[in-house]
Order: structure tokens, then C-alpha cells, then sequence
């Protein structure tokens, strides 16, 4: 079931918050086309992590960086390396649906036309149904494309952050937390999706809901104050953990 | 839980509530006797009285080649034409009452009922009616302040004669005229179309409404780009260190700066530097630009921080530049905000004096501005002119004056609050 084709390789990386480090000595290495989940409890450097793949720390001053991340061939922080086109490489979901303040249509429709990934508009239209189809919000809203992204539910606002980063086609899909937000129902159907897009990219997903990462991953990462503790196939994880500490989280011991 | 503590809570709090309300009260107060003392004394000051004069436009006085050329009938001596149709009604007068003749005195003392610019009148009528000379023709001049405010009844009659401005004659002969449904009350249209005049009820505020139009055109160009450019830079591009820490500092402080300072500054650079023409709305309105620039920078800085950081993070993530996610992004939420920001400092840099006075913007003129680099004044500079005049009738002219500037104020903040509620975004 699992292929071991390697996505993205972690080597040596340390995260620095001005002086407080944030992350420590990690060391892993992510499969292509399959769910890994990061689990562990609030501030061990899971997110911090997820946002090194791409380079979205940049965006805070104070935050320094060390090691190396590789996504197939490309160094993530070589400084010679154009950010904008590594993060069509590398989509990202954040926690609290955050649809642009403009039409469904537009908020799918940006990325590509920023990138200029079609000629005209029936391309355009083209990438934006299926975009929406992949994310399975076409039926639901085909008839609204015009209306703001901010009128629709939170589970909708979600899955239409998902077609927006899906169509700019990506390799990788970032996801953080992208059910906290979310009610069961909504959760339910993002997880669904989860599952039907593993085919085509490969998802990082950071969570704190040990049954989602269970039910949702092929493989599972716990960290622990910026360390990575643990890192194998889910069922392993969740059944026959080697280590002591990753035993007492998932039995809800501490966390 | 104490019962008496309890009470003592509730007791607290509705005295703080019956503070507060007394405090808003009195601000009403103030407000409402501010507002209604301007009104009371500034609504006369858009009407003003005419008298219909009958006059003999007289052919060999006025156009005696009889050619109807307009040049030449310009300069034809059109005190006489209406000093000859004044001295008619004092005769008709003079016939009601059986008075012989008037004296030098009377004559002079009627004369003065009567605005110094009638003759104007006569002139520019009978340039636009050039058919009728040789015809007797009526024709609305206006009369002088001192009826003007006599009928308006801001000139205390019971006082003794040698005490107020108009003597019991004059009151007469008004009588007399208006008898004769002679004068009426119009709305005061010269108010709205003339520039300033040493004559009352000719001075006019069109031409500090154009020289402050000019001006904030002038104080918008220069501060609004740069204004919304140096925010946008500092708050999104710039490095977070001491040296843009020192930048945001000084910038709050050159917003508490008098802006009388404003004004020195803008005379020794824009006058004495640069040379620019002094009492030009082009130096005026580059000076309130200067103090209007940091409430600007300030506000759009306010506005551009408070659009929440997840729609720039959505932007980054779909593979937007720094560029990109401002522009497309940020911007168009923060506009709003910005805007109103602009237009507050607008509205201050409107009634703004203290820097005009040191650009000479507070002058006596009487032109109405054309261009950037004519001489002007300005509404609030116009406001403190007529107040200092002694003449009783720009006591009314201030207030009018006023009124119109508060009116601009009013709109403009009216505009700034329904910018804001219609193009409020909730998250």
C-alpha cells in the first residue's frame, strides 16, 4: 500500500524564534502521494514545521532557520530559489477557512491567473470547475460562482480553500489543522477528500485530533517540544508505538 | 455573597452611568447653542434687500453717438444716470411729505441707503438690455448694508439718534419706500458670486470657497499618494528594526506638531526657498499637506494592519509575490479605511488657519482665483477677516461664512462615515 518514493527530505533542520528554538535536529523524510499526518501536542514545532516546506516562516522577522529541505531535486532554502514558484509547487490549507473577500470564482481563479496558467477565459473556466469538482463543492455551487467566498458555510469556505490551492496544481498540499475550525459533518466530508486527493498530491496534514490523523494518514509523525519523536506507517503509530512517550500522547496520558 | 457589597456595586455603577449621561448632555448643549447662535445670526446673511429703481436710461448720457457701442456706453458716466434716478425718489418724497428741496446733507444721507456698486447695476443692465436706452426702465440695485440691517431689525431704534448708525430721516425715507413696495427681500445671490469687498453687501465667499477648493486640491495630490505610499511600505515592506521603530516614532510626533509650526516651515521652503508666489493656494495647500501627511500615514497604516493577516497568508500560499498580495489583497480592504482617514485630515486641513497666515493667505482679495498661483484667501481666513471688520453688516457675513464652512466640514465627515459602513468588511 505505501510506495516509498521520497517527496520531501528533512535533513538536520533547526528553527530559531529569535532566540528561542523551535524546532530541533529534525531528520525525515515524506512520501509522495500519501497522507502524512503530525501529530503532538500544542507548540512542539508542528506547524512551525509544516510552514518550513514552504518557506511561509519567511513572512516572520525574527525567524531563523538552519538545515535543509529538499523537495525532489529543489533545495527549499536555497537562497537563490524563487519562492513564488516554489509555493505553486507547494499548496497550503490553513486552520481557519480564509477565502479572499471576492467572488467564489475569483478566489479559485487567482492562482492560475497570477501564475498565467491559462490563455483565456474558457481555459480559465475550465481550471475553475475542475478545481471545484476536485474539491467536491462544484455540485453545491455552481449556480453561486459569482457570489462572495464568504457567504458560503465554513465547511465550504474550507473545501474552497482546498480548490484554491489545487488549482495552481500543485505537488504538495500543506494542510494546518484544516478541520479545527470545522463541525463533525464538515470534518467528515474534508477527510473524505483528503482520501480522494492522496492519489494525486502528496498532503502534509498537522492535527490535533489523533483520530483523524488515524483515520485520515498512511503515516504519522509525533513530535514533542520541537522534537520528533516518533515516525512510521500510522497503523504502527497507533497500535505498536516503539516509544514510551508517543505511547503515553496517544493514550491521552499528557498532551 | 454580602448583601450590602452588592448594593454598593449597583450603587456604583449607576452613579457612574448618571456621570456619563450628564456629560453627554452637556456636550449637546454646548453643541445646540454653538450651532443655533451661528444660525440665529448667520440665515439673514442669504438674503439681502434690493430696491427697484426706476431710471431714465437718458440717450445723451449714456450713448451719446448713438452708435450702441458697447465699449463706448461703458464708460458713460453711470453715477449721474443713477444718482439721477436715486434723487428722484427722495423728490417723490420730498412731494408726499410738501417739503420744498432737500439739502446737500439730506441728499447725502439718501444717497447713502443705497449700496456704493448700483451704479454697476444701472450699467451692466443696460449693457445686457442695450434696446432700451432712451426708455425708463426698473431695475434691482441693492441697497446698502445699513438698510439691509435696519429691516432685518439689528439696529436698535429706540436708542437716541446721535447713538445709532441711522438717523430718523433715513428711517423715514425707508418707510417711505417701502410704502411704495419699493424694496423687497431676495435671496442674496451675490454672496454666492462675488469675491471679497471693503462694501458689506457686496462681499462675497465665493472666491475663499474657490481658494479653498484649489488649496485641498493641491493638499490632496501631494499628500495622498505619498501619504498612502509611505503606510503601505512601512507596513508591509519595511525591515522591523530601531531605524523604522525611530520613522514611526517621528511620525506620530510630527502629527502633534501646532500646525502654526507648519506654517513657518512652509514660508521659510515653499516661500523664501522655492519662491513660490505668496497667498497662492499652490504654497497653502502644499503646507496643509504637510501637516495633513502623517494623519494619513497614520490612519492608513491603521487600516492597512487591521486587514487580518490570514487573507495575506491565503495570498502567499497560492504562490502571490509581497507585491501581489498587498495590491490585490490587502489594498482593496483597506481602502475604506484609508480613504476615511484622508478625508478626516482633509476636513481638518479645511478649517485650518494658523499656517495660511504665514503664507500670507489671509489677505484682502477681492479676485476670485483662477489658477494655483493666484493670490487667495481661504473660508476659515475669510471667517477671520470679516470678523475683525468694524462694519455692522459683516457681522452678519461672518456668520453666514460660518455656516458654509461648517456645512463643508459636516458633509465631509458625513461622507467619511458612509464610506465606512458601506465598504466595511466583517470576517
Amino acid at each position: 500500500m505505501l510506495n516509498n518514493e521520497p517527496k520531501i527530505i528533512v535533513s538536520d533542520l533547526n528553527v530559531f524564534y529569535g532566540n528561542k528554538q523551535a524546532i530541533f535536529d529534525i531528520n525525515m523524510s515524506i512520501n509522495s502521494k500519501e497522507v502524512t499526518a503530525f501529530i503532538g501536542p500544542s507548540g512542539c514545532g508542528k506547524s512551525t514545521l509544516l510552514r518550513c516546506f514552504n518557506r511561509m516562516n519567511d513572512l516572520i522577522d525574527i525567524c531563523k532557520i538552519t538545515g535543509n529541505i529538499k523537495l525532489d531535486d529543489l533545495e527549499v532554502y536555497n537562497k537563490k530559489i524563487d519562492i513564488v514558484r516554489l509555493r505553486t509547487r507547494v499548496g497550503m490549507v490553513f486552520q481557519k477557512p480564509n477565502p479572499f473577500p471576492k467572488s467564489i470564482y475569483d478566489n479559485v481563479a487567482y492562482g492560475p491567473k497570477i501564475h498565467g496558467m491559462c490563455k483565456d477565459i474558457p481555459e480559465l473556466d475550465a481550471i475553475v470547475e475542475k478545481s471545484l469538482r476536485s474539491a467536491g463543492l462544484w455540485d453545491e455551487i455552481k449556480d453561486r460562482l459569482h457570489e462572495p467566498g464568504t457567504s458560503i458555510s465554513g465547511g465550504q469556505q474550507q473545501r474552497l480553500c482546498i480548490a484554491r490551492a489545487i488549482a495552481t496544481n500543485p505537488e504538495v498540499i500543506l494542510m494546518d489543522e484544516p478541520c479545527s475550525a470545522l463541525d463533525p459533518i464538515a470534518t467528515a466530508k474534508i477527510e473524505e477528500l483528503i482520501d480522494e486527493l492522496k492519489s494525486k498530491y502528496t498532503i502534509v496534514v498537522v492535527t490535533h485530533n489523533m483520530h483523524q490523523a488515524a483515520r485520515i494518514s498512511q503515516r504519522t509523525a509525533f513530535f514533542h517540544l520541537g522534537k520528533l519523536i516518533e515516525f512510521d506507517e500510522t497503523d504502527k503509530i497507533f497500535t505498536s508505538p516503539s516509544e514510551q512517550k508517543t505511547n503515553d500522547y496517544i493514550t491521552g496520558r499528557y498532551g | 455573597m454580602n448583601k450590602d457589597l452588592l448594593k454598593k456595586r449597583y450603587k456604583k455603577e449607576k452613579r457612574f452611568i448618571l456621570i456619563g449621561r450628564i456629560a453627554v448632555s452637556l456636550t449637546i448643549i454646548f453643541l445646540v447653542i454653538l450651532l443655533g447662535s451661528i444660525l440665529l445670526r448667520g440665515i439673514s446673511g442669504f438674503y439681502t434687500t434690493n430696491i427697484s429703481l426706476k431710471t431714465n436710461l437718458l440717450e445723451e448720457i449714456i450713448d451719446p453717438a448713438q452708435n450702441k457701442n458697447a465699449d463706448e456706453i461703458f464708460k458713460a458716466s453711470w453715477r449721474k444716470v443713477s444718482r439721477t434716478a436715486i434723487y428722484n425718489i427722495l423728490d417723490d418724497y420730498n412731494d408726499s411729505k410738501n417739503i420744498e428741496k432737500s439739502t446737500r446733507k439730506e441728499k447725502r444721507d439718501f444717497i447713502r441707503l443705497f449700496s456704493r456698486s448700483s451704479e454697476f447695476y444701472v450699467r451692466d443692465y443696460t449693457l445686457k438690455n442695450i434696446n432700451n436706452i432712451g426708455e425708463v426702465v426698473t431695475i434691482n440695485v441693492p441697497a446698502s448694508s445699513l438698510v439691509d440691517q435696519y429691516l432685518k431689525g439689528k439696529i436698535d431704534i429706540n436708542l437716541d439718534e446721535s447713538n445709532r448708525p441711522i438717523s430718523d430721516a433715513q428711517i423715514s425715507w425707508i418707510n417711505f419706500m417701502v410704502e411704495k413696495k419699493m424694496i423687497e427681500k431676495k435671496f442674496n445671490v451675490s454672496f454666492f458670486s462675488n469675491g471679497d469687498s471693503r462694501n458689506s453687501e457686496e462681499a462675497g465667499i465665493l472666491g475663499a470657497m474657490v481658494g479653498s477648493f484649489l488649496a485641498l486640491m493641491v493638499t490632496i495630490i501631494a499628500a495622498f499618494p505619498l501619504g498612502v505610499m509611505s503606510a503601505i511600505y512601512l507596513e508591509e515592506f519595511a525591515p522591523k528594526n530601531k531605524f523604522t521603530n525611530l520613522i514611526e516614532v517621528n511620525i506620530n510626533n510630527l502629527a502633534a506638531v501646532p500646525s502654526i509650526v507648519f506654517g513657518l516651515l512652509g514660508l521659510a521652503i515653499f516661500l523664501n526657498f522655492f519662491g513660490l508666489p505668496r497667498s497662492s493656494p499652490l504654497a497653502g495647500g502644499l503646507v496643509l499637506a504637510l501637516m495633513t501627511l502623517p494623519t494619513i500615514i497614520i490612519s492608513s497604516r491603521v487600516a492597512i494592519k487591521s486587514v487580518p493577516p490570514s487573507i495575506r497568508e491565503a495570498a502567499m500560499g497560492v504562490g502571490a509575490s509581497k507585491m501581489q498580495s498587498v495590491f490585490h489583497h490587502v489594498m482593496p480592504l483597506a481602502i475604506p479605511g484609508i480613504l476615511t482617514g484622508t478625508i478626516i485630515g482633509m476636513a481638518r486641513a479645511l478649517g485650518e488657519t494658523a499656517p495660511l497666515l504665514m503664507m500670507g493667505m489671509v489677505a484682502f482679495i477681492v479676485d476670485v482665483p483662477q489658477s494655483i498661483t493666484d493670490p487667495s484667501t481661504v473660508l476659515p481666513a475669510q471667517i477671520f477677516l470679516w470678523s475683525d471688520q468694524p462694519e455692522r453688516g459683516f457681522e452678519e457675513k461672518t456668520a453666514s461664512a460660518t455656516i458654509i464652512l461648517l456645512g463643508f466640514l459636516l458633509t465631509m465627515n458625513a461622507l467619511a462615515v458612509f464610506l465606512r459602513y458601506k465598504y466595511e468588511r466583517k470576517w
